[in-house]
């Protein structure tokens, strides 16, 4: 597998707004990965690929998206939502462009953007950033220095409150050399510094924000109508009705080739499907097997790919649920662990849940994750052996085939949000594989809010848990380092391993690439060897799109991000293409 | 005694419209595959046969209602599932018959402010959509356990019996036999009991059974939206559930359980009607007893 | 009346207040609350800086009364669920619902109605006794389930209709006026069908009962010794007698119909209250729940004031205070 280079650590939830029935696994949205995903793909897929044209071809065009859940809020440093991030990417620029080849180290493959060009100080602490003087906002305000410096001060700022924040930690501040010079400073060289501020900071109108606090500004009205620089402009926005975009015909870039890119919010997935159909949308970001099936037979619909860090598992609380302070009668003995695992056919779950869609879990780490390791050893399926393992605990055959040890039953708790309808099935499967062994397994399906509650409590014995990882090896620390307990940590199993500690800081710490890898796995076979978890299946989540449109290859850290290049080929254009650029006729 | 009671029975059956008799049978039915089912099907209602070979199997000889996406036959599942729906709708009818008797027999019995009291308190929780309430109290505390849901809807269902009973003991309150007894100083407990109750029972007994079918329906739907009765505990509602997501695909295990659902509320509402009209004969004076005048979706 | 009608929306007051306040209790007592939503690298510390600026970490006692005194203000608050101020909120819900139920009310009284006459008209015929069946057999059908083979029937086996899903301005802005008027009637069709089924199953019920018992009245018996045929006697003189409790039943079937849609809107995606509501549930979304439950309350609230005073006026010998 390719040394894969993750670029941030962007939240990106799911849209909040969905409803119970037909959530999709959390996805992370602004990470790449260069692996080779098994494209195992359905029927459907082996159709094509949506065409990938040259980015030659005619102005013009409409792009309805089919979007099951509204943005949150417009605001890029704050927006946790896919539209929100959608139209951060669209409507604003970076300093700098990533390219297509995502590399994150020093600035190699980053193209201009709202900096024509950079100058590095002699001893890198500093870079100067060369503003394009065409560079305008879309009220035709120059875009100016000034506004980087106000730019990278409102995402550290502690009262808007930016997940991003964090990320920014290394960049110290942004001075203003000249109207068109800024210069960001850094604490530490490091070799993602370029990286940081140039991919995570868009660059915000100071002109038009600045005179919000900077904790009104997430609900403002101002920011409910964004200004930005980018190819696409901002029209308007009917929250949980329709967002739309325009092209921006006198942009310093070029003039995006659609001319408008219309989000119709849909209250959920199927009524968001129903539309993409019926023809009234042309494209769907995440499609459920049963609907990739269903599509399969539409000649106007192709598949396409997503990728995702998440990776869902079956967790086991190692302290006890009423009371987190004493270790757990249940999982505090690994053989209990060890049966659970081999109780657990993950194979045929998968099949069950995803059809051939599906990506098994290698571990904890989602499999495009540069320290990846895909032949860990993990306890296999094997109930006999897990009866067997739970003798051996002491945990005996009792009455009403659950087991006993000492007069208490093995029954135990699992708690699952019901806005993911995958882990709501696997809770079913995995109740009646545990009661094959003896185990009583209640499901405590609960809506987000309160599983979120009890996970964070420890209120729990099973618990089935999506991670979405950060890039690095250092990633799996804040998920099961010693460090990461919670409150504040996100180790909610409270698993504790010093080797697996040792290891992974060792990992972090080496320069070597190779090496790192040998650590990072070292320190995963640690916890495979530990079972804390069952792993389950890696969040690859697939889309649906119109034939009628001709894309440059798409980036995976979002679909959109060559959206202005995207063109409709006027044979085969449909009425809603021919609107204009002129505001709808009332 | 007993034959006369047989015989009393005898000529009530007779008296019975055939689609009256229709319903009981088809009560007896559902009652009985509930009770028989372990000897009806040689699948348990949770047993997952082969989560990967036989799921969603189409109806065939082997599974005669089809297979759901956990590959557990339907047919075993709508028998269990008539277990537990019909014992939830015949409890929570119990507890708000009897809470809903006593409440009314007391405020019309009573009368005056009191009675002015908790009347109004009816009406006020009348003002509350039951749907929603139910939804309310169930998404924000759920799971709750089968007999907390039982209370839950037998406790948001009595207001109609009561309003019901009220009118039928304020009537009664000034007949003979009630002013005789209260005449002879008989302890108005006394009263209530042995000659208020017995005579306002037949309109809460029609009313109960409309209700039967009233809750199956409100059961399915509140664990449809997934806060009602949960896994792996088969009820007709729960089987909705499972379903819903892929009832395009997996059709058979939508419409099978609904046509389980469909006919017992359809056998209960029938039963309802007919008994009314048997025992509006001897119905008191006022309106036709248990004519509620919503429809079942409540 | 004038009298009347005051105390009634005096107690109305009363009753909606203690709803607000058991829903306010019963909601901050549930676990969770609006920042504990799906975002798994959102840290604590900006979920608690959220809760600190909307002042969800204040006293449950202070909140309450923040709560009633913007609301006395028309200020509902801001919802988290739909990213917006609960007023614009309601503004695009209620609508939804309201066209909903009027389609089914109106639908199904005049269908209920219908049905009623026939089987009064040819009681004792087979007919009559299937129309009761066919009214019986709704009256008996889940709403949710009906709505699911709604849209398995309509949408996917014999696809003539969209499954619901009030569809978004955002393809009519761009539609001839007309064509996305008649675009929207035929996503009104699946969901407001399933409504009035299962409302008109009840009205007819009820309005055959009400008929039922005008027949055997003297003026009736008059009428028919005057030679009337059955059916001029059944729609000119016990019609308009056994009109009046049905009239009533306008108003009161405010709470059924709320109920209904709340699994019509789930099923069709209707974003209407019901699905508005239901939704705020699952993310904790205080205000708008409880501006839900409001609405709800105040419109059932106005229905029975509305059965009522369709009764005094139908029936001069209640106008008397």
């Amino acid at each position: 597998m390719e040394a894969v280079t993750l670029l941030d650590a962007v939240p990106t939830a799911r849209n909040r707004c969905l409803t119970f029935r037909h959530d999709l696994p959390l996805m992370r949205l602004r990470r790449f990965f260069a692996c080779s995903l098994p494209l195992v793909l359905v029927a459907a897929c082996s159709r094509g690929e949506p065409t990938a044209a040259p980015v030659e071809g005619p102005d013009g065009g409409t792009l309805v998206v089919a979007e099951p859940g509204d943005a949150d809020n417009l605001l890029p440093p704050v927006t946790a939502s896919i539209l929100g991030h959608a139209v951060a990417d669209l409507v604003y620029d970076h300093l700098a462009e990533i390219g297509d080849g995502m590399q994150t180290t020093g600035d190699v493959g980053f193209k201009p953007q709202l900096a024509d060009s950079w100058t590095w100080a002699p001893d890198s602490m500093s870079v100067a950033f060369h503003l394009n003087p065409r560079a305008r906002w879309h009220d035709g305000v120059p875009v100016r220095a000034a506004d980087v410096r106000f730019s990278l001060a409102l995402y550290k700022n502690p009262k808007l409150g930016s997940a991003i924040a964090p990320l920014l930690s290394n960049v110290d501040s942004v001075t203003v050399k000249d109207s068109l010079t800024a210069v960001a400073w850094f604490h530490a060289k490091t070799p993602e510094s370029f990286f940081n501020i140039v991919y995570q900071l868009w660059v915000l109108p100071a002109h038009l924000l600045d005179t919000i606090p900077p904790e009104r500004l997430a609900t403002s009205e101002t920011v409910r109508h964004p200004v930005g620089s980018g190819r696409f402009r901002f029209e308007k926005w009917d929250p949980g009705s329709q967002l739309v975009l325009v092209a921006d015909t006198g942009n310093y870039r070029g003039r995006a080739k659609l001319d408008r890119v219309i989000w119709a919010i849909a209250p959920d997935n199927n009524a968001a499907f129903t539309q993409l159909l019926s023809g009234e949308a042309d494209l769907l970001e995440i499609a459920t097997p049963d609907q990739l099936k269903a599509a399969a037979s539409h000649p106007a619909l192709a598949p396409f790919v997503w990728p995702s860090l998440q990776y869902v598992f079956l967790g086991m609380n190692f302290r006890d649920a009423a009371h987190p302070a004493q270790p757990s009668p249940f999982f505090s003995d690994l053989r209990v662990r060890r049966a659970v695992s081999m109780a657990i056919d993950r194979h045929a779950m998968l099949r069950n849940v995803f059809d051939s869609l599906g990506a098994i879990s290698y571990g904890p780490f989602p499999r495009s994750l540069a320290t990846a390791d895909t032949t860990l050893r993990l306890p296999p399926y094997d109930p006999a052996h897990a009866q067997a393992l739970l003798d051996s605990a002491g945990w005996m055959a009792g009455p009403g085939g659950v087991r006993r040890r000492g007069g208490r039953p093995l029954q135990i708790r699992l708690i699952v949000p019901t806005s993911s309808a995958f882990r709501m099935s696997y809770a079913v499967l995995i109740q009646d594989a545990l009661r094959k062994v003896g185990i009583a397994c209640d499901i405590d399906a609960e809506q987000f809010p309160s599983f979120f509650a009890k996970q964070a409590a420890g209120n729990f014995d099973l618990v089935l848990a999506g991670y979405g990882t950060d890039p690095n090896a250092g990633g799996a620390q804040q998920e099961w380092g010693s460090d990461a307990m919670p409150p504040g940590g996100l180790n909610y199993l409270r698993y504790s391993d010093p080797r697996f500690d040792a290891m992974l800081d060792s990992a972090s710490a080496s320069f070597d690439a190779a090496a790192a890898r040998r650590y990072a796995s070292r320190a995963y076979q640690v916890i495979a060897d530990d079972a804390p978890g069952v792993w389950l299946y890696d969040a690859v989540a697939y889309g649906l799109i119109s034939r009628r449109f001709h894309l440059p290859a798409m980036r995976p850290d979002g679909w959109w991000q060559h959206l202005a290049d995207w063109t409709v080929p006027i044979d085969q254009r449909i009425d809603r293409d021919r609107i204009g650029l002129g505001s709808p006729t009332h | 005694m007993l034959t006369e009671r047989a015989r009393a029975a005898g000529r009530a059956w007779a008296r019975l419209a055939p689609g009256a008799r229709l319903a009981l049978g088809v009560i007896a039915v559902f009652v009985l595959g509930a009770v028989l089912a372990p000897w009806l099907t040689r699948y348990q209602p949770w047993q997952q046969l082969d989560v990967v070979r036989l799921k969603s199997l189409p109806p065939s000889w082997a599974h005669p209602f089809g297979t759901d996406r956990f590959s557990r036959d339907v047919f075993t599942r709508i028998l269990y599932g008539a277990q537990l729906s019909l014992s939830i709708a015949t409890l929570a009818v119990l507890v708000s018959s009897t809470v809903g008797l006593l409440y009314g027999a007391m405020a019309g019995y009573t009368g005056g402010w009191i009675d002015a009291v908790m009347m109004r308190f009816i009406d006020a929780m009348l003002s509350v959509p039951r749907v929603l309430m139910l939804i309310a109290v169930l998404a924000l505390w759920s799971p709750v356990p089968v007999p907390a849901l039982v209370l839950l809807i037998g406790l948001t269902g009595w207001f109609d019996v009561a309003r019901i009973v009220r009118g039928q003991a304020m009537a009664l309150r000034d007949r003979e036999f009630v002013v005789a007894a209260r005449a002879l100083g008989a302890n108005p407990a006394r009263i209530v009991w042995r000659h208020v109750l017995p005579n306002v029972l037949s309109p809460v007994i029609v009313a109960g059974a409309l209700a039967v079918g009233n809750v199956i329906v409100l059961e399915a739907g509140l664990s449809f939206l997934g806060i009602g009765v949960h896994e792996p505990m088969a009820s007709w509602g729960t089987m909705f559930q499972d379903a819903a997501n892929q009832f395009v695909s997996t059709w058979w295990a939508v419409i099978f359980p609904g046509i389980a659902i469909v006919a017992t509320v359809l056998a209960f509402n029938t039963l309802g009607d007919a008994l009314r009209d048997l025992l509006d004969a001897r119905q008191l004076p006022g309106q036709p007893a248990a004519d509620l005048p919503e429809p079942a979706h409540g | 009346m004038g009298r009347r009608v005051a105390a009634r929306l005096g107690q109305a007051v009363v009753v909606v207040w203690i709803v607000a306040t058991l829903a306010f209790v019963l909601i901050h007592a549930a676990p969770g609350d609006p920042f504990s939503f799906d975002a798994p690298t959102v840290s604590e510390a900006v979920r608690a800086h959220w809760r600190a600026e909307f002042g969800y970490d204040r006293p449950l006692a202070t909140q309450y009364l923040l709560w009633l005194g913007n609301l006395a203000h028309g200020n509902l608050g801001y919802s988290h669920s739909m990213h917006e101020p609960v007023r614009d909120a309601l503004a695009a819900a209620l609508p939804r619902t309201l066209v909903l139920m009027a389609v089914a009310l109106v639908g199904a009284f005049v269908l209920g109605i219908l049905l009623a006459l026939f089987q009064v008209e040819h009681r004792g015929t087979r007919r009559a006794r299937w129309a009761g069946n066919v009214a019986l057999f709704f009256y008996s059908v889940p709403d949710f389930w009906l709505a699911l083979v709604m849209v398995l029937a309509f949408a996917y086996w014999l696809p003539i209709l969209p499954a619901g899903y009030p569809v978004s301005m955002a393809t009519h802005d761009y539609m001839a006026p007309l064509a996305a008027f008649v675009d929207s009637l035929r996503h009104l069709v699946l969901p407001a069908l399933t409504l009035v089924l299962l409302t008109t199953a009840g009205i007819a019920r009820f309005q055959r009962n009400e008929l039922l018992d005008v027949l055997p009245l003297d003026f009736v018996r008059t009428a028919r010794a005057k030679g009337l045929s059955e059916r001029q006697v059944v729609r000119r003189h016990v019609l308009r007698n056994a009109l009046i409790p049905t009239i009533t039943l306008f108003g009161l079937s405010m709470p059924t119909l709320l109920g209904g849609s709340v699994f019509v809107e789930k099923v069709f995606a209707w974003q209407g209250m019901g699905w508005v509501v239901v939704n705020a549930i699952g993310l904790r979304d205080y205000p708008m729940v409880l501006a839900g439950v409001l609405v709800g309350t105040v419109m059932v609230i106005l229905g029975n004031l509305a059965a009522d005073l369709a009764y005094g006026l139908a029936d001069p010998r209640l106008r008397v205070d």
